[in-house]
């Protein structure tokens, strides 16, 4: 008998799992529906929609003034790209020229919020990687302030509207611009703090080192944008590929990786898009000139130029533009988004194929998803 | 599945579902009357101590999600009033922060969770999504307020509302803990949870449905003995295609 | 839903085709162009010379708009078209194909029909599915080819002019909403 057992290979059915919609690791509300052969994936099939709030449905049915209130709620960990996007595409078939002093504005506050994001990014992350408590407070202590900040010229933590169809919504007062100088002094020694912890760590190098390699042939099939390309070895930053606004008057360094990135070099790679907007953030102080900050009545009534338009900025998470058509009267005609998170969410399929189930939250969590961005 | 779950006379209750493994000895009973007779010496007591241990559930559907997580960091730290342990599974939780909106893909999975948490339940309705569909209040895919699905006991305004308002909020929370009779609100709660139930597939209310059903079946049954026949007929090749 | 408005005119002349219009015509795919979007070249194509086209535009050397921004429906009044906004990984370029199809040509109770190019773009699989479940326009070919945004067995098309979102338990409160 035994020796027949041995000579018999043995047959093990697939096991279909169902992960999420209320999954603490999730980052909010995605289903995925794994399907296992013992430890390892061997197709994932991504169910959305869960939060999908109608954003493009109300887009064709609120006046431009109010649903650019709305559109922070896109993207809500970066709202002021979601925000600048729309304004830029507006501006685009309008014809607006924005003030100088409006442009660096953006900038400097865009930047802030990258930081804010990436240091979420962060935090949540080597949760999901289970380092529970204890780590996440330090990247929560320093987004506290820069969202004290924000609050002072937004009057919103995290839903700020500040960036405008026209320029910005409101000219900070002097000493605010020297609070942002004593955070970004202070800032570079928080990042060494967080590496510290995390860099060098074993269990952290276990958990990412080689995991998840995405391939610059998939990314590209797939139309990835953000760190998520650049560390497949491709530097597509539209902060410098199609300079907007001011940023070809600054100097940062775009981080790309000359081979194809696993989660760790795209942990890495936000650590150092951290210190790049830091700098970016110094330089804006500096050289912020005088002036106005706003080129377009802001009025319930207002009104878009007919035609058609799309423009993108360099958010967090990649590429995030808008289509919109507009006929010159009151509502958009038609209000397209294309978030970066929606189309980074797609490789997921291909990226977690053949990797035990316990790397599925140290990949996911690399992509940086954020499920309202997904969902709309 | 309503009307199984409201309290019948007589207590302690075991729901059905529990009926095939759970039964009731005289002791219980005895235990339970000792225990409603005690409570109002007993339920000051034990109040103080539900009340400053609720543990929320990690839910969070979107924005306000984020500032769930603010809370419990350490500028706000929930961890004073005894809040911090936040569960990942709904079993081991006493309270749930509707952290997002709620949309109609989404609702199902919200009463699977309410009612997977043991007794007693709390609900904070957190964020203006979940209180009347907020500024998504008249999308398609938006449920205008959560107490269309799961009571609620308090309503925290706010898109997103600030940390300090969830600790507001949290306190009203232990407030109506602490002055409260657990045995009037278990009585109160089941017949509480006759909520409107939603049909997934459909999106029509279960009510609605169950009474379609019953009208088609009173139809059915007035046509005669003929229409009857082919009706199940009709079901016999419904279950032949199913298999 | 504003039943009223009306998409930006196109000029009445015909237009010289441009940079890729010229390449497409190279290579004996007629296009159209329609008026600039924001200075984007903007054309229009047939339906059925759409995936030799957009895998002419992605693979040839001198080309390469190897990145897809996004697929977009769009219900206009007389038309439905499916919008590809293409872009390089390379270089700075940018390119907008349309596919219009007219309304009378969509058979009572049918929905309009543009070939998928998700079995040779990855990219476009979940666009595609999100186009069809929000505008109502059927990729053929399209692998797998189901609602993605809102649940499996919903009705309409929500992006569609004419379309009444359902009132039921869960939304009927509000009497000043759009519906």
């Amino acid at each position: 008998m035994a020796t027949e057992l041995q000579n018999v290979d043995l047959k093990t059915d697939e096991m279909i799992i169902n992960m999420g919609p209320q999954h603490p690791a999730t980052h909010g509300v995605l289903r995925l529906i794994l399907t296992l052969d013992g430890e390892m994936v061997r197709h994932v099939e991504p169910i959305l929609g869960h939060l999908h709030r109608a954003q493009e449905w109300q887009g064709q049915n609120r006046t431009w003034f109010q649903y650019q209130a709305l559109i922070d709620r896109v993207d809500y960990l970066s709202g002021m790209f979601t925000s600048w996007a729309m304004a830029r595409s507006c501006e685009q078939l309008d014809g607006i020229t924005v003030p100088r002093r409006a442009e660096y504005l953006r900038v400097l506050v865009s930047e802030m919020n990258r930081i804010t994001s990436h240091l979420l990014w962060l935090g949540t992350y080597l949760i999901d990687l289970g380092a529970m408590f204890g780590f996440p407070f330090y990247p929560f202590r320093e987004r506290e302030k820069l969202l004290d900040l924000l609050e002072e010229i937004a009057g919103q933590r995290m839903m700020f509207n500040y960036i405008r169809i026209g320029g910005v919504q409101r000219d900070p007062k002097a000493d605010w611009f020297q609070r942002v100088k004593k955070f970004t002094d202070e800032f570079p020694q928080r990042i060494d703090e967080y590496e510290a912890i995390v860099t060098e760590n074993p269990i952290f190098l276990k958990r990412t080192k080689g995991v998840g390699i995405l391939k610059q042939s998939v990314a590209k099939d797939y139309g990835v944008t953000g760190p998520c390309i650049r560390c497949s070895g491709i530097p597509l930053d539209l902060r410098r590929t199609k300079p907007y606004s001011v940023f070809p008057e600054l100097k940062f360094d775009v981080i790309t990786y000359d081979k194809e990135g696993d989660t760790w070099d795209r942990y890495m790679a936000r650590i150092l898009e951290m210190r790049q907007s830091n700098e970016i953030i110094k330089q804006c102080l500096d050289m912020i000139p005088e002036g106005e900050i706003m080129a377009k009545k802001q009025m319930a009534g207002m009104r878009i130029k007919a035609g058609e338009g799309f423009a993108a900025v360099e958010s967090p998470r990649g590429i995030l533009g808008c289509y919109v058509t507009s006929t010159g009267g009151e509502k958009p005609f038609r209000f397209r988004w294309r978030n970066p998170s929606f189309c980074n969410l797609s490789v997921l399929s291909e990226l977690l194929v053949d990797s035990p189930i316990a790397d599925i939250m140290a990949i996911f969590g690399s992509i940086d998803v954020i499920l309202p961005d997904v969902d709309r | 599945m309503s009307e199984g779950n409201l309290i019948k006379v007589g207590s302690p209750y075991v729901p059905d579902e529990l009926k095939d493994t759970v039964t009731l000895t005289s002791l219980d009973h005895a235990i339970d009357a000792l225990g409603e007779l005690l409570s109002p010496v007993i339920s000051p007591v034990a109040n103080l101590a539900r009340s400053n241990s609720v543990w929320p559930l990690t839910f969070g559907t979107s924005c306000c999600a984020i500032e769930m997580m603010c809370v419990g960091m350490s500028a706000f730290d929930i961890s004073r009033f005894g809040s911090e342990v936040f569960r990942a599974t709904p079993r081991q939780a006493d309270m749930i922060l509707t952290a997002g909106t709620i949309t109609r893909k989404m609702a199902p999975a919200l009463i699977t969770l309410y009612e997977q948490m043991p007794e007693p339940k709390y609900v904070i309705a957190m964020g203006a999504c979940t209180i009347t569909g907020g500024m998504f209040n008249d999308s398609y895919s938006v449920v205008q307020g959560v107490d269309r699905i799961i009571p609620v006991d308090v309503y925290l305004p706010g898109c997103p509302p600030r940390p300090e308002a969830i600790l507001d909020a949290l306190l009203k929370l232990q407030q109506k803990i602490r002055t409260e009779n657990y045995h009037e609100r278990k009585k109160r709660t089941y017949n509480q949870r006759a909520v409107r139930y939603v049909d997934y597939d459909t999106g029509k209310l279960v009510d609605d449905l169950v009474e379609e059903a019953r009208q088609e079946a009173d139809a059915v049954l007035a046509g005669g003995a003929t229409i009857a026949l082919k009706s199940e007929e009709k079901q016999a090749e419904a279950s032949e295609k199913k298999d | 839903m504003t039943h009223d408005a009306k998409p930006p005119a196109q000029p009445e002349a015909p237009l010289e085709p441009g940079q890729y219009g010229q390449f497409l015509k190279e290579h004996g795919i007629a296009t159209n162009r329609l008026a600039d979007s924001c200075g984007i070249e903007t054309i229009a194509i047939q339906a059925e010379h759409l995936p030799s086209a957009l895998k002419l535009l992605r693979n040839s050397q001198e080309v390469k708009l190897d990145l897809l921004i996004t697929v977009s429906g769009v219900d206009n009044n007389e038309t439905f078209d499916s919008v590809y906004h293409l872009w390089s990984y390379s270089h700075t370029n940018e390119l907008v194909i349309k596919v219009m199809i007219k309304k009378t040509d969509v058979p009572e109770g049918k929905l309009p029909m543009v070939p998928s190019i998700s079995n040779f773009w990855s990219a476009a699989n979940w666009h595609e599915r999100e186009t069809y479940d929000l505008v109502g326009i059927r990729y053929s070919g399209h692998p797998y080819l189901r609602r993605i945004l809102n649940p499996w067995d919903w009705e309409g098309h929500p992006l569609r002019r004419d379309y009444k979102q359902p009132v039921d338990g869960l939304n009927d409160k509000n009497p000043h909403s759009f519906r």
